[in-house]
This record gives structure tokens, sequence and C-alpha cells, in this order.
């Protein structure tokens, strides 16, 4: 065998192991965060978990092919549009399903209470996230 | 045949500093025999100065004190152990000034926090590049991506808390209220441990 061949047997198994690694964690953090029990409970429809489980597997796979291809598309801005508000709605629960948010609130509505206005403070983290980001985009990056 | 009393402690109760505990006031009595109004009126504790918040009723200690002054009844436990008395004066609405500090915190703290997660995973140069493999043009403000993915962002929060749409979907509690129920348990937990004066020499052991 060439010394070459040798080179990429150890770079496949470097390519494959990292991918199992990291296929691993991304769904144990997405099993860890509950964002599909959430979405099944909200659906209704405990019965399609396979399917959602298999479309993120796809998700993943798709996301891999897109980081690497050097393709483009053509597509129309709608298409932005879309994508870009569904990927929103998916690190909104993300960012929502963060423990640290989930333990803030139990504390602050104890501590200092102001348990009935649990609704009013959940407002300024949902409404601190959109400004943050459309803050980000429109000015800071510029 | 003796009479039975079946006890069941209520899990948690709030009362006014200095009020007087009567036996109603933390457990639940159902007997037969002709006692019962008697029972329920028995005092218990009445709340002293140095009990702070949290006074802890021990069934033990009742039904060991039931059993001298009954001698003829037999009492039995039925579900909890003890009573958490939570001692607060009326509820006062916390001041409009501490609700906008803490409103203040979380609003800012999560928007800084959304902005520096952007940076750390590099979201523009992504977008730049979704935007190049849709359109096949470059573009370095991908908005067309970013501003509907900005309200997604609230939207998903939303969606994961249900709080707007509890009615709709269905009754299941949301992760916050589970999260806040847990976080409740925990801490009477610890309560129903450590204010019982009858766990205090285990404590040592």
């Amino acid at each position: 065998m060439r010394k070459n061949d040798i080179y990429k047997l150890v770079e496949v198994m470097v390519g494959f192991s990292s991918g199992v690694i990291i296929g691993g964690g991304f769904v144990a953090i997405l099993t860890v965060l509950g964002v599909i029990p959430r979405l099944v409970q909200i659906s209704k429809s405990v019965k399609l978990v396979n399917i959602y489980a298999s479309s993120v597997i796809l998700g993943v796979l798709f996301g891999t092919y897109l980081s690497f291809t050097t393709i483009t598309w053509d597509q129309p801005m709608m298409m932005l549009l879309f994508w870009g508000a569904i990927h929103g709605i998916f690190n909104g629960m993300l960012a929502a399903a963060l423990t640290e948010i989930l333990n803030v609130f139990p504390l602050l509505s104890k501590r200092i209470g102001l348990e009935k206005y649990i609704f009013l403070l959940l407002m300024a983290i949902v409404f601190g996230k959109i400004t943050g980001s459309l803050f980000q985009w429109l000015y800071l990056v510029r | 045949m003796n009479n039975i009393v079946y006890l069941r402690m209520k899990k948690k109760t709030t009362v006014l500093p200095g009020s007087t505990l009567k036996l109603k006031d933390i457990a639940f009595i159902s007997t037969t025999g002709p006692e019962k109004e008697k029972i329920e009126n028995t005092h218990i504790y009445r709340i002293k100065e140095e009990d702070n918040d949290y006074v802890l009723i021990d069934c033990f200690l009742i039904i060991s004190h039931f059993n001298k002054v009954y001698p003829n009844l037999e009492f039995e436990l039925v579900g909890y152990n003890e009573t958490i008395v939570h001692v607060k004066e009326k509820a006062m609405n916390p001041p409009i000034i501490l609700i906008s500090f803490v409103w203040l915190i979380l609003f800012i703290g999560s928007a800084m926090t959304i902005i520096n997660f952007h940076y750390d995973v590099s979201m523009q140069e992504v977008q730049q590049r979704i935007h190049y493999i849709f359109t096949g043009k470059k573009e370095e403000f991908p908005l067309w991506i970013q501003i509907p993915y900005s309200i997604g962002l609230g939207v998903g929060m939303v969606l994961f808390l249900n709080q707007w749409f509890k009615k709709r979907f269905n009754e299941e509690p949301s992760p916050l209220e589970v999260e806040i129920f847990n976080y409740q348990k925990d801490v009477d937990n610890y309560i129903a441990y450590h204010e019982n004066n009858l766990n205090e020499e285990e404590r040592y052991l």
C-alpha cells in the first residue's frame, strides 16, 4: 500500500468518527432540551414521532450537504423568507428550552414574589430576543 | 370495637403570623364517632414570632398527643406525613419599580445573549452562504433571511412555552409550569426535612 492510501484511510477514519460523535451529540442536545416532545405535545401526534426523528436526521444530512457544496439554485426571495422564518421558530424553541430560562422563572416567582407577573416577564425575554436579533442584523453588523 | 379516626394531613397551608392552628387547619378528618367536631377544633399550635416563615407539623406528634387524650379512639393516617405551614403576611403587590427592573434585566440580558450566540456560531456568514446557494447572488446583509428569522425566534419561544395558545392546544402543562411545580416540590421537600424537629437527631449522626 502506498503512503497516500494510508493517509486517506486515516482521513476516512477521522471523518467517520467525528461524524458519529457529533451526530450523537446533536441528537442528545435535542433530546435533553425536549424540543421534539414539545412539538409532539402541541400537535398531538405521538404516533408520528418516528417521522419527526427521521426528519431531524434528514435535516442534518441536508445541512451537511449545504455546508460543503458549491452549487447555487437561483430560487426566488420568498424561499429565503420561508427558510429564515422556519429557522427562527426552531431557534426560538431551542432558546426557550435552555434550562437557564426554565430555572430563572421559578426563582423569580418565589423569591421576589412575582408570581402574578410571570407572563409579563416571559414577554421580556421573548421581545428581548426579537429586539436583540433585529438590532444585530439592522445596525450592529453594518 | 374502637372507632377509627382517619387523618389526612394537608400538604401545605398558609396562615397569618400569630394565628392559632386547629387540627382542621392542617388535616382532613373522617370518623364515624361523635367526637369529630371536638377533634377538629383541638388547638395544635400557636405561631410564634421566632418561627419565621415556615413551621412543620409532623403527624407523629399529633397522633401521639391524641392517643393520650382519646385512648378509646384509634388514629389512622392516610396521605402525607407532615404539613408545611407557611407563615405569611397578607400578600402585597410588589412595587412597579421592582417589576420594571426585573423586566429590564431579562429583556437586555436575553437580547445580549442572542447577539452573543449569533456571533458564536457565525450566524451572519451562514446566512450569507445560504443566500448565495438559494439565489446565486452574493449579499453581505441577507435581510430576507434575517428579519423573518428574528420574528420566528419569538414565535418559537412562545410556542415552546405555550402561553398564548394555552386553551387552543390542550390542557397539558407547559414546560415552564412543570418546572415551577418541580421547584416548589423540591423546596417543600427541603422544608419538610429541615424544619422537622424529629429529624434533628438524625442530622448529627
